[in-house]
Formats: C-alpha cells, sequence, structure tokens
C-alpha cells in the first residue's frame, strides 16, 4: 500500500539532473551571449577597416567619391554600435547572478576604444563631407553610483530610436579607467556624471529629452530633425 | 572612494544571497513537485480505492458543532438525514450561538430519533464542544463535521471499510467548494479538490497526511480516546489531533472517492481571517511537537511537515525580496520616463523579445511556474475533475498565491509576536 521510500531518493536525483540540465542551457545561453557581441565585434570591426579604407580614398581622390559611400555606412554603424553597446549592458545584467562579469567588462573596454576611434574617424569625415548629423558624447558610470546615469541612458536611448539616422550617440563607461576615454573627459570639461557633450557643448547632471533636442537644433540647426 | 567600494560590496553580497535564496528555492519546490507527481504515477491506478462491501454496519456518530450557523445548518442536518447508512447517530452541538440556530436545530430534528441534540448556552470553542460529543458519543467510529458543510449520503459508506486496517485512527474525505461563485471561490475550489483531497491521498500513500480536515473527517473512536481527544487550546485542532494520531503510531488514510461540500468565507475578509487562524495555528502546533520533526520513527511525516513549511517560509521571503526587486526595478522604469515626457506607448511598441537578456534565475523562476502548472493538470487528471470546469480556479491561482504569500506574513508575524489568533 504504501509507496517505498526510494521514490525520495529517485526524486532526489531527478531534481539534480534538473538542476544540471538548467545550468546547462544557462551555460549554453551564455555561450550563445557571448558568440552575439562577438559576431556584432567582427561586424564593427570590419566596417572600422571600411572606415579607415574611405578615410584613405578621401586622402587620396577628394572627398566627393568617398562621401557618398560614407555616408550611407556612418547611418548603419551608428545604430549598431548604440545597440550594442546596449547589449552588452543587458547581457551583464542577465548573467551577474554570481558576478561573472569579467567578459563583459572586457568587452566595454575593448568596445569603448574601438569607439573613439571611430569617434575621431567621424568627426574627422564629417567635417570634410559636411553631413548633418549630430555627434553626442555619453559620460557615465555603474549605475549603483550614479542612479542618474540610468536616467540618462534611457533618454538617449529614446533619442535614438526615434532619430537613429541624424544623431550618433557614443558611450563612455567611467568605470573602466580607459585613458582615451579619461582624455576626452578632461578635454571637453566633464566635471559630474552623467554627462553629455553635444556638438562640443558640455552639459553635465541630468539632462531631459526636450533639452537634448533643442541644444542639438540651436548647435547644429542644419541637422534634419530640427525640421 | 571608499563609500562607493562598501557600497558595490554590499550589493555584490546581497546579490549572491538572493541567488543563492533562489536556488535553494527552486530546489525544494522542484524536488516536492516532482515527488508528488512521481507518488500520482506510481499509485495513479489507486487513487480511487475499491473495498469489498460492508458485512457488518457497526455504529457511527457523527459530531456537528455549531456556532452561529443559522444560515447554513438545516442543509447540513438535511445532508445527513439523507445518509444511507444503516447504524448511524447524529449529534449537534450548540456552542453559545448568538443568532437562530438553535431553534432552526430544534425544529429541524423533530421526530428524528437518531439525532441528539446538545444546547450550550455559552461559548467553549470547537475542540472542546467536540470533545464533549465524541464523551456521549455510542459509535464504534465518529465523524467530525463543520455546520457549513454537506455530506455526499454515500460518506460513511466509503470510509469505513478503511477502518479494516487496525492500525487506521482517521480517515480524511475529499473537501469540495460549496457552489462556488467568482473568481475567489472558485480559486479556492482548485486549491480544495489539490490541497485537501488529492494530495492528501499521496501523503497517504507515504502515511503522512498532516491534518484531518474539519469540513468532515472519520476518527476511530478508540483511537481518540487514547490521545485524549482534541487539544481545546489549539485554534486549528484538526491539524494538532493529527499529529498525536501519528505520535500514537496510527495512520490517518484518505478516502477520496468519498465527498463532503463545504461553504467557504463569503468575503475576503472573511477568508483572511480563515487563513490567518490557519496558518498561526499550524505555526503554534509546530512548535507544540517540534519533538516529532526529524525524527525518523515518525516516518515521512516527520519530514514533511518541516519540509513543507521551510519552503512556504523561504518562499515567502523570496517572494517578498523578489517583489520588492521587481517593484523597484518598475518604479525606477517608469521614473525614466520622466524626462522623456512619459512617452510610455513609443517604447512599448519599441519592445523586442530577446530570450539571451533573462538569466538563470529567471529561468529557474519560469520552471517552478511551469511545474506548478504541471502538477495541476495532472493533479485535475488524477481526481478525475474537469479542466473546462477548472479553468478559472487555474487562471486566478497565481494571483491567490500571492494573496496567501500576505497571509502568511501576517501569521508569522502574529505567531512571533504571541499574538492570540482567535477563531473568528
Amino acid at each position: 500500500m504504501e509507496i517505498n521510500k526510494s521514490i525520495f531518493i529517485i526524486a532526489f536525483l531527478i531534481t539534480l539532473f534538473l538542476l544540471m540540465l538548467m545550468l546547462l542551457i544557462g551555460s549554453n545561453m551564455n555561450n550563445q551571449r557571448y558568440k552575439y557581441i562577438n559576431t556584432k565585434f567582427s561586424e564593427l570591426y570590419t566596417s572600422f577597416n571600411e572606415m579607415q579604407t574611405f578615410f584613405l580614398m578621401a586622402e587620396t581622390f577628394g572627398d566627393e567619391m568617398a562621401c557618398l559611400t560614407f555616408e550611407k555606412k556612418l547611418k548603419e554603424m551608428d545604430k549598431s554600435i548604440w545597440e550594442l553597446a546596449v547589449k552588452i549592458d543587458q547581457y551583464r545584467i542577465a548573467t551577474e547572478e554570481f558576478q561573472k562579469d569579467k567578459y563583459y567588462l572586457e568587452q566595454k573596454r575593448a568596445f569603448n576604444e574601438n569607439e573613439i576611434f571611430y569617434l575621431t574617424l567621424l568627426k574627422n569625415l564629417n567635417e570634410r563631407c559636411s553631413f548633418d548629423q549630430s555627434i553626442i558624447l555619453f559620460f557615465y558610470q555603474n549605475s549603483a553610483d550614479c542612479k542618474k546615469c540610468d536616467d540618462q541612458s534611457f533618454v538617449l536611448d529614446d533619442i535614438n530610436k526615434q532619430y537613429d539616422d541624424d544623431v550618433a550617440i557614443f558611450s563612455f563607461d567611467m568605470d573602466l579607467n580607459i585613458s582615451t576615454a579619461e582624455l576626452l573627459k578632461e578635454y571637453y570639461n566633464v566635471d559630474k556624471l552623467p554627462c553629455i557633450v553635444i556638438e562640443n557643448g558640455t552639459f553635465c547632471g541630468i539632462r531631459s529629452k526636450d533639452f537634448v533636442l533643442k541644444k542639438l537644433c540651436e548647435l547644429k540647426p542644419s541637422n534634419p530633425l530640427c525640421d | 572612494m571608499d563609500k562607493v567600494y562598501k557600497s558595490r560590496r554590499k550589493k555584490r553580497g546581497m546579490n549572491i544571497a538572493y541567488n543563492l535564496l533562489v536556488y535553494f528555492v527552486w530546489f525544494l519546490s522542484t524536488y516536492y513537485t516532482i515527488v508528488v507527481m512521481l507518488s500520482l504515477f506510481l499509485k495513479r491506478k489507486e487513487i480511487f480505492e475499491q473495498h469489498p462491501p460492508l458485512k457488518q454496519h457497526p455504529l457511527v456518530s457523527i459530531i456537528v458543532p455549531a456556532f452561529n450557523e443559522e444560515a447554513s445548518i438545516a442543509g447540513t442536518i438535511q445532508s445527513l438525514r439523507e445518509l444511507n447508512y444503516p447504524n448511524y447517530e447524529v449529534i449537534i452541538l450548540n456552542d453559545g450561538s448568538k443568532d437562530k440556530t438553535s431553534q432552526i436545530v430544534k425544529s429541524k430534528l423533530k421526530g428524528l430519533s437518531n439525532f441528539r441534540f446538545i444546547d450550550n448556552k455559552k461559548n467553549k470553542g470547537k475542540a472542546a464542544c467536540l470533545n464533549q460529543g465524541i464523551a456521549v458519543a455510542k459509535g464504534e467510529f465518529f465523524g467530525c463535521m463543520d455546520a457549513d458543510s454537506i455530506v455526499e449520503p454515500d460518506i460513511i459508506k466509503k470510509t469505513i471499510p478503511y477502518f479494516r486496517n487496525s492500525k487506521v485512527g482517521a480517515v480524511t474525505v475529499s473537501v469540495e467548494t460549496y457552489k462556488p461563485k467568482g473568481i475567489l471561490q472558485r480559486v479556492i475550489d482548485l486549491e480544495y479538490v489539490l490541497g485537501l483531497s488529492l494530495f492528501l491521498k499521496i501523503f497517504s500513500f507515504h502515511n503522512a497526511v498532516f491534518v484531518t480536515p474539519g469540513p468532515f473527517t472519520m476518527f476511530r473512536s478508540s483511537v481518540a480516546n487514547e490521545i485524549g481527544g482534541f487539544d481545546k487550546e489549539s485554534i486549528t485542532e484538526d491539524f494538532e489531533i493529527a499529529f498525536r494520531i501519528h505520535k500514537a503510531g496510527y495512520k490517518i488514510r484518505n478516502c477520496i472517492e468519498a465527498k463532503v461540500h463545504t461553504i467557504i468565507p463569503p468575503t475576503f475578509k472573511g477568508i483572511y481571517v480563515q487563513r490567518k487562524r490557519w496558518y498561526t495555528g499550524s505555526l503554534q502546533t509546530i512548535f507544540q511537537h517540534k519533538n516529532m520533526l526529524f525524527r525518523k520513527k515518525y516516518g515521512v511525516f516527520a519530514f514533511l511537515i518541516p519540509f513543507n513549511y521551510s519552503l512556504i517560509v523561504f518562499g515567502l521571503v523570496l517572494f517578498l525580496y523578489a517583489s520588492y526587486l521587481g517593484f523597484s526595478k518598475l518604479f525606477e522604469n517608469l521614473l525614466h520616463f520622466r524626462y522623456t515626457d512619459y512617452n510610455l506607448f513609443q517604447r512599448l511598441f519599441d519592445w523586442h523579445f530577446d530570450i539571451l537578456n533573462y538569466g538563470q534565475v529567471n529561468m529557474l523562476s519560469m520552471t517552478v511556474f511551469l511545474g506548478g502548472i504541471l502538477l495541476m493538470i495532472f493533479g485535475l487528471k488524477a481526481a478525475k475533475k474537469s479542466f473546462a470546469k477548472k479553468r478559472f480556479g487555474m487562471l486566478g491561482y497565481p494571483f491567490l498565491f500571492i494573496l496567501y504569500q500576505v497571509f502568511c506574513l501576517g501569521s508569522i508575524i502574529a505567531f512571533l509576536r504571541g499574538r492570540k489568533v482567535k477563531w473568528r
């Protein structure tokens, strides 16, 4: 009539098996995340190389030829750069269970370093090709220490989604202590976080969407979003 | 900088503690679900037991204490009149009711020789009333019944055969709700079908039935006398007596095919009062019989109780912490919108699902939820209940689960502060 006590051992083993399975799925998902970020990085590196080629072409054959192709590429890249920055943060949060975020920190560092390289190229070509796209730099740090940084990131994400083609946003995590990012911070007189730089104008502290758009149009009235 | 470092360390510590708690609760609840499912699978053919018909019909007494039951007592008496057992007596005890219970009982019992009425003018409590009934009952077995419940005619015929095993001290039956209305009552109906019927059947296969539900349970009189009847100090006397039955070395079985329909409190406040009494009373009883816990000689019962309540307590802590995290995140996210003129809808349409955004903890929580649904489905199938009739209960169950957590928290606080919880 009564069930043999071995059922409790069997159930324990099944539970253990399920736990292992869940951990395996979790590990697989982690690999998928790494794979996604690595793929996106490869795409970005290819784009960076292309940009360098465009830059060289502009130097050699004149701006006219390079600018035409450059404009199209530029718009593609802006979107993927911001999206990748957001994705790295999202995946980092998803896997922060036991603070295994070394990979993401390394990726963010590599990403930020490349971003600075891209920014330099972009600023250079922007002037030479007279594009109407605006550049925003965003300096921030870990949300635990800077609650307003999260708010500012949200505002910029909103602007990026709405005016993707007309704005290029570069974000720099100041927790990573990247020397080039520190140099930029000094150059633009960033004295507290969060801080945004809109077309060379520095605005520290949280800024609303309205404020950012207003400043964008004041500093670059030719931007199509101001129409 | 030191402050920042400390704050990060604290956050990391909290994060690790939270995740360990998730893994621990996941393990407990998954283990519990698997034990129940395996038992269900192994004993699927024995859920509805077949016993040879009775050759003799020993006298059975039914004891019904009543306190302010003017609305339901007539129905209870009517159902007792319709019992198809040839040899039974009914003892109804008024427990100092202030309404018309006494008058109604007197009028309904006219001409019924096997019904007795003891009209206590002073309220003495349910357990004391039941003991008074046991003292005057003549039956070899007696059924304790709530005065707001209705039994099916064959309840005695179906439960008595279980006592052929001389070690059986009590037999519980299927507790179902009487004509459930509205979503809340339908959810409780589902809870009763599973928790107070099928699961008790499963626990009976492990000799670990931990409650003798108040709406109706049949007892062997000699066992009740041996253990001294009900504990009149207990507010969950039906839970407490189960401990002493196990302690005395007797078994509690479940007869799922016998049914009692009970009226559930019609108001939210009524349900809150009832649950608070159940939870606080359970904690008091466990504390009272703590020397039984983890003792091998009491079998699975001695392990099931601490396991169950650990799951409830740790689950509650996790629920509260996860709710705090969830709500603070939601609040934070909503606050973000103040810088973008609250364009909520635009963001809503921008949302894209990416399974990789969900971590291991989310996946574990999801499997617990899925396990619960599977348990409900297989449970209803095993109990031969229609899914269609229970669909509202199934949909509403997660909401009631949240409410129960709140009730449970209230009860734990009341227990820790040593507050006296009244029966009503």
